[in-house]
């Protein structure tokens, strides 16, 4: 279990965290999101101890990571693929990480064969895929058996079956009790493996629910889209049913607060031809989108 | 795939051990011995110090006082360069590579994963600095044999001469790993640890020449202040207290106090400790990012 209470971090004047408080719990994949730079990774840093907080405090099954006397029995991290020496083998790697805390050898190659790195285990990671780098670090992360997995933008560079390995890995490390913590900037795939989500923008925390909840939230949900031969005399009867209607271009009428089947109906009394008629589903994507719009530190030029 | 994760189910964290210095001892060794340029570093070392050695002895041995024990360390000003590398390497291997995130997640407490390093470098060049003298004493032999001369390895002050000069190896190492772990990049690091163990020296001794001057050289017994300066500093640099641990006679500069070996090995074990210790202290105090 991952508990954040208050977690600020400044650099100078710069506030990277700002009073982020979550909980991941365990039992449950908990996605982590937000654009970049929104402060995930100084966010799992500190988890791991690696920075200090300049307010507030993040634990680990109640203990700070410093305080833990066998960290890799209790936290599993991958931060960054890149933190591996290129001149060392992926086995080696995995052998001296494995030595600081006694694990024997073969669970090395156990690991190794979990996430299917035997064909590469011998050679030098400077030659690996981006795909490959994430495979050795989450095998670093699975070595101690800990019950608490940290992972930093796991999918990234993975090809679709590395995709859903790593889907049905967290689900499975998840389902057998484990405490999952993953990051990413993509809200749809975190959508596919996540229970709750964790949504940050700006060091701030937008949004600690579960997936179904930010669903709800989204705008576009409960949204009906019709397109009738006669527009105005639909709003009119459907505004008295107590429904809110905006008109659209080419004769759409956007309706809320009331259902898709009592839309249809409306329209057949009303003697109007439905041309189209559709219940929008509330997406994640628009959700998060919405949720982050004015915390993203790098809008795209010229998009709003 | 099954991607069942533990082979025994749940997982029981409490119950299983930590880091401990023997185990971060034995990661670090691991560590050193995955990569290729220790070995490389090594065996070059080892090369070039009987190599030169051999050329420095066939120079001298047509001198008629020639004595091929005095040869033995004529190779060290350049065989040092080689631990120095390969300290400055381990220094900042961790933070030029992202290692670093790994290491010090497994081991939060930081400081003895340096002390390890420490450990496991003193170790690993004390066995090259075992094998490089072994190569300067072969290095003399065919000199020696020439002159059908047979060297007295434990000749007066021989043992100590080849002990000083594998120690000045681990002392150059050891620096090395110190400024590597404070300045954390390659770069920085190896220039700033040329600049003591190769440019100081040569700085010192250049203006030890110009203290003196022409006419004051010619004033016999007296040491002119300025030259009796600069030589005490030269005495405390890293390479002065090494030259005392591996010159024959083992004399001091001119004008300079007279540590002996043991104050010139206290002295190299300070140019070791105090960066090291400063680099602990940063280690401990500062944030890794």
């Amino acid at each position: 279990m991952i508990t954040a209470e208050a977690l600020t971090k400044r650099y100078g004047t710069t506030t990277a965290v700002d009073e982020l408080s979550f909980t991941a719990r365990p039992g449950m994949v908990t996605g982590f999101l937000g654009p970049n730079g929104a402060g995930k990774s100084t966010t799992m840093r500190m988890v791991l101890g690696l920075e200090r907080p300049t307010a507030g405090t993040v634990t680990v099954d109640g203990h700070r990571y410093a305080d833990l006397p066998a960290p890799l029995h209790t936290v599993g991290a991958m931060l960054d693929a890149r933190s591996v020496h290129p001149g060392r083998t992926a086995f080696r790697h995995l052998l001296a990480l494995a030595r600081t805390h006694g694990i024997p050898r073969s669970r090395v190659d156990e690991v190794i064969g979990l996430t299917g790195l035997e064909p590469v285990a011998g050679k030098r990671v400077k030659g690996f895929s981006l795909g490959m780098g994430q495979r050795l670090g989450i095998a670093g992360a699975l070595l101690g058996d800990p019950g608490t997995l940290m992972l930093d933008e796991p999918v990234n560079g993975l090809d679709p079956d590395g995709v859903l390995w790593v889907r049905r890995l967290v689900r499975d490390l998840a389902d057998e009790g484990r405490t999952v913590f993953l990051s990413s900037h993509l809200m749809h795939e975190l959508a596919l493996c996540a229970d709750r989500v964790v949504i940050i923008g700006r060091g701030r925390l937008l949004a600690d629910a579960s997936v179904q909840d930010v669903l709800d939230q989204s705008r576009n949900a409960g949204l009906v889209r019709v397109r009738t031969t006669g527009s105005d005399v639909l709003a009119r009867a459907l505004v008295q049913l107590g429904a809110d209607v905006a008109a659209q271009q080419d004769g759409v009428l956007h309706v809320r607060r009331v259902s898709v089947e009592e839309v249809g109906a409306a329209a057949a009394r009303a003697g109007a031809t439905v041309l189209e008629l559709a219940a929008e589903v509330g997406s994640l994507e628009a959700a998060y989108l919405e949720l982050t719009s004015g915390s993203v530190q790098y809008p795209a030029g010229g998009s709003r | 795939m099954n991607a069942s994760v533990s082979s025994a189910a749940p997982p029981a964290a409490t119950t299983r051990s930590g880091p401990s210095f023997g185990r971060v001892v034995a990661a670090e060794w691991t560590k050193l011995l995955s990569l290729r340029s220790p070995i490389a570093i090594g065996v070059a070392t080892v090369a070039v110090t009987g190599g030169l050695t051999h050329l420095f002895a066939g120079a001298a041995s047509g001198d008629p006082g020639f004595v091929p024990t005095r040869n033995l360390t004529d190779a060290l000003p350049l065989a040092f360069i080689g631990p120095l590398v390969l300290g400055v390497l381990v220094g900042t291997g961790e933070f030029s590579t992202g290692t670093f995130r790994s290491t010090y997640a497994a081991v939060p407490r930081r400081v003895p994963v340096l002390a390890a390093q420490a450990v496991v470098t003193a170790g690993f060049v004390l066995g090259i600095a075992v094998l490089t003298v072994g190569a300067a004493v072969l290095g003399i032999l065919p000199a020696a044999a020439a002159r059908d001369m047979t060297p007295d390895l434990l000749g007066a002050g021989v043992p100590q001469l080849l002990l000083g000069s594998a120690c000045h190896l681990v002392g150059a190492a050891l620096f090395g790993l110190a400024i590597g772990a404070l300045l954390r990049r390659p770069v920085p690091a190896l220039v700033t640890a040329f600049v003591v163990l190769l440019i100081l020296p040569l700085v010192l001794s250049l203006a030890g020449d110009l203290a003196t001057g022409p006419l004051q050289a010619s004033t016999p017994g007296a040491t002119p202040p300025g030259t009796a300066a600069v030589n005490t500093v030269e005495t405390f640099t890293l390479v002065g207290a090494g030259a005392v641990l591996t010159t024959p006679d083992g004399g001091g500069l001119d004008g300079a106090p007279e540590l002996g070996v043991p104050g010139a090995a206290l002295v190299l074990a300070a140019w070791v400790a105090v960066p090291l210790a400063a680099a602990a202290s940063r280690l401990r105090r500062r944030d890794l990012a």
